[in-house]
């Protein structure tokens, strides 16, 4: 019997459960869409290859999991004794029948399985389709092509996901369990909502705290932008206080708002008396007491979700360009014991372990680096740990399509280095004539070439070639290619991008989820207040309109003070990115912009549409 | 004087073919402007579904009733909240005032809902409060109200649109007998010195006493009409006590 009252009541209460269902699937599909992540485009393609960042990704995801797992568990509880505390009245009723609470306990524990169940195949399903699009986005975003790649299911993802929720459906349903058997008959019966009690403050006291509200984010604002990003996150003592400041003021601020705008919009008559603003306006400030700790949590769990996924994104356009400057030569072998063992020469070797230079390199140069001598080339004692010679070095720039050096000798380039061979150089270098060079000893040999072709394959064979001669030498060549290097880098942006969308999705799923639920309960208390004003002979349309706002109000507040904090973090945090490279902002905050309105706006417009359908009664 | 409203032939069937409870059964009742009448019956006699279809709330099977000249049974959808908003106030048992709001925002919200002026809003709301002796608890919420005051200021938001017509439906029933009295009387200065016509369904015949006129519904038809014609509200009351009593057991249940 109590399977199918259990199987009844979900069904009936759809409606009630719709926002509580939507949470569930959309945090399953989340969950398997980033365990299932090693069997997506981009990660197939790497995993095709000696790169072992698949597995590091692979594990990181791992640990992300269980902090993305606590976060959904308590965003469950507290959606489950929200739905409890709506059906007081239903539980009280079946206790007054003659049910024993182990009965009720039963139905209760029935229906959360149910549910879970439900939303676990909807989720799975849901995240089949959204691994699917995840993949064909980096895979798009590397232009990368997967001819044998199709829509999957991954076993794995899919068990992971539903042991996880398991154990969450399990600690949820002991939970509700739990709290019906605590709870007493007559809490139950006269469960209805008690109304706030409501003070009339000065105004001089929300100004007062409004004032300080913003005194104490203007300082959080200023700690973190005199400091930097990088100081402000990682020192304790600058890190606490910035943090407490800037959670205080967003509370502060939340909490006298409404005072402060009632004030305001009081002095105003035209506005004031507009429409239903009256009415509006007091809803709001009815509920301040009991959200404006709400709205703080949500606040700041929108600009988690709003900086991380910026930044992840940002983080991603830097390392973009890091590919073409890291990598300028197909390939670059550096021969790191020349002054030792001499020059190696490479056209023999290849030749001998079967490798066609001719056939396979477009283009190849062999250069030296020497040991610079004060008394040969004039450069001062320290200044630089290697030379060039001038026609080597303006080999190396003709390659790369860049004018050829003209100026005085010898000349000092510091460690641009880094750009100027694949893998980069880690030397202070100069350039000295051709002359001099010859006259110093040697102390580097730098191989670099361009591949014939499609080099995917060649770069396997030379690999192998250099790795067995290097084992021979004794370990002191490296190889570096540009197929490796954008392969790690790739891997690098996909570690930065996934960990990113995870967590800020979970968050704004959190965020989102929180402030629908907390609505949804709001308008359902409000019918009798609709009511009423049907009564007095508000249109509908008025009616809907005031439902709307109030949902908007709940909705826009905290995020427009989150993208306030997010653009200030930003800032900050560019200033950090913008040390690897260029920030191409304007696009990860298109990108983020994308990614929270999809999200948060869903949310939104869910939550408006149920709310009106709540405001127009039947 | 005026016709404010004219109720003609009015029939009210619930059900379908098999099984039709007639509510009303040819209901003709006529009120002048500034008129007070009560409407008074046992329960069940269709005192509520009068009152309804003359609020527009419910739709009569037949008959006609006209408002201020204005037919009501022609008009639909968002016409008839305009009439409803503009031309009519409602007082109700449970005073429905929203708890949210101030005692003078509840009954500006009933101006702003009319879109009426802004600037003239206060004014208007103070002095309709002072009509109703509920001045000195317009900065109150609901809950920091008695009950009397809560059903003052209900009848303050009813009137302070100036409507055509006032429908009161049982405004005592949940009120002590002294606060009941404030409010009657009350009601009583509204029609007797700003002239508002008031349409008041009671149980009660004390409530029906300060009324100018009562009718006596009984199974949908009016039966009985009494006047006060100069007669003070004793003599009054020991009238409609009597036809009351006459009534038999029929009232005695609800008195």
């Amino acid at each position: 019997m109590s399977f199918k009252l259990a199987l009844r009541n979900v069904r009936r209460s759809f409606r009630d459960y719709g926002v509580y269902l939507l949470t569930l699937t959309f945090g399953v599909c989340l969950f398997y869409t980033f365990n299932s992540l090693d069997g997506q485009g981009a990660m197939v393609y790497l995993n095709q290859t000696q790169s072992t960042l698949t597995g590091a990704i692979m594990a990181l995801i791992n640990v992300f999991s269980v902090v993305v797992a606590v976060v959904l568990g308590c965003l469950i509880l507290y959606a489950n004794r929200f739905l409890l505390r709506r059906r007081k009245r239903e539980l009280g009723t079946y206790l007054l029948l003659g049910l024993d609470q182990g009965q009720v306990a039963r139905i209760l524990f029935l229906e959360t399985g149910a549910i879970g169940l439900l939303s676990l195949a909807a989720g799975l399903g849901l995240g089949v389709l959204a691994s699917f699009g995840m993949s064909e986005l980096t895979l798009s975003m590397f232009s990368l092509r997967l001819d044998e790649f199709a829509l999957t299911f991954s076993v794995r993802a899919a068990i992971q996901t539903s042991v996880y929720f398991g154990v969450i459906f399990l600690i949820v349903m002991l939970f509700s369990g739990l709290q019906v058997s605590r709870a007493r008959l007559i809490d139950l019966i006269q469960g209805e909502r008690k109304n706030e009690v409501l003070h009339n403050r000065p105004l001089g006291w929300a100004v007062a705290q409004f004032v300080l509200g913003v005194l104490c984010l203007l300082a959080a604002y200023g700690i973190l932008l005199w400091f930097g990003m990088a100081v402000a996150v990682a020192v304790l003592p600058i890190c606490v206080p910035m943090l407490s400041l800037g959670t205080l003021g967003t509370l502060l601020i939340f909490k006298s708002l409404s005072g402060f705008v009632l004030r305001l919009v009081q002095s105003r008559p035209g506005l004031y008396f507009k429409n239903l603003n009256v009415f509006t306006l007091r809803q709001w400030i009815s509920r301040v007491h009991t959200t404006y700790l709400a709205q703080t949590v949500i606040c700041i769990l929108l600009l988690l979700a709003i900086g991380i996924t910026a930044c992840s994104v940002g983080m991603n356009s830097v390392l973009e360009e890091a590919t073409n400057t890291a990598a300028p030569f197909d390939v670059t072998v550096q021969n790191r014991a020349a002054d030792e063992r001499g020059p190696l020469d490479f056209g023999a070797l290849l030749w001998e372990k079967g490798f066609d230079p001719d056939a396979r390199l477009a283009w190849s140069r062999d250069v030296l680096i020497y040991y610079s001598d004060e008394a040969i080339t004039g450069i001062r004692q320290g200044e630089v740990s290697g030379v060039f010679a001038l026609s080597d070095y303006n080999a190396l720039l003709e390659r790369q399509g860049l004018p050829p050096y003209t100026g005085p000798l010898p000349y000092i380039a510091g460690n641009r280095g880094e750009k100027l061979v694949t893998g980069g150089l880690g030397l202070y270098y100069g350039v000295v004539s051709d002359e001099q060079a010859a006259q110093l000893q040697v102390r580097r040999q730098i191989w670099c070439a361009d591949f014939a072709g499609d080099g995917e394959e060649s770069d396997a064979i030379l690999w192998s070639i250099i790795e067995d001669q290097d084992s021979e030498w004794g370990y002191s060549l490296t190889y570096a290619s540009r197929l490796v290097i954008y392969q790690e880098i790739m891997g690098n942006k996909l570690l930065v991008l996934y960990l990113g969308l995870y967590l800020g999705f979970t968050f704004l799923l959190a965020a989102a989820a929180v402030l629908a639920l907390q609505q949804l309960s709001q308008a359902a208390d409000n019918a009798g207040r609709y009511a009423v004003l049907r009564r007095l002979g508000a249109e509908e349309g008025m009616v809907a309109r005031s439902a709307t706002q109030q949902v908007a109000l709940a909705f826009l507040l905290p995020l427009a003070l989150a993208l306030v904090h997010s653009a200030v973090g930003m800032k900050a945090a560019n200033d950090i990115i913008a040390m690897a490279g260029r920030v191409d902002t304007v696009h990860s905050s298109a990108v983020t912009a994308l990614v929270l309105l999809a999200v948060y706006g869903g949310y939104f417009l869910a939550t408006s549409l149920a709310c009106r359908r709540l405001a127009r009664g039947q | 004087m005026s016709e404010i409203l004219k109720i003609a032939g009015l029939c009210k069937t619930y059900g379908r073919r098999e099984a039709v409870t007639k509510a009303l059964d040819g209901v003709d009742l006529s009120l002048e402007a500034g008129e007070f009448v009560g409407v008074m019956g046992p329960s069940g006699s269709g005192k509520t579904t009068l009152l309804n279809c003359v609020a527009t709330i419910d739709r009569p099977t037949a008959g006609s009733i006209t408002i201020d000249g204005k037919e009501l049974t022609g008009l639909r959808g968002k016409e008839l909240a305009r009439f409803r908003r503009e031309r009519l106030g409602f007082i109700f048992q449970d005073c429905n005032l929203l708890d949210t709001l101030t005692a003078f925002e509840n009954i500006a919200l009933a101006l702003s809902i009319i879109r009426a002026p802004a600037g003239e809003i206060g004014r208007r709301v103070r002095e309709t409060a002072e009509l109703l002796g509920i001045s000195d608890c317009l900065d109150k919420y609901p809950y920091q109200m008695s009950g009397g005051q809560q059903q003052r200021c209900a009848a303050a938001r009813a009137i302070v649109t100036r409507p055509a017509l006032v429908l009161a439906d049982e405004p005592t029933g949940a009120l002590d007998s002294r606060s009941a009295r404030m409010l009657l009387e009350r009601l009583e200065a509204l029609n007797r010195d700003m002239g508002a016509t008031i349409l008041m369904v009671t149980h009660d015949a004390f409530t029906a006493s300060c009324c100018r006129r009562v009718v006596f519904l009984r199974d949908g038809r009016l039966f009985l009409e009494l006047r006060r014609e100069g007669q003070d509200r004793r003599a009054f009351f020991q009238k409609i006590i009597r036809v009351v009593s006459e009534l038999g057991g029929e009232l005695d249940d609800v008195l």
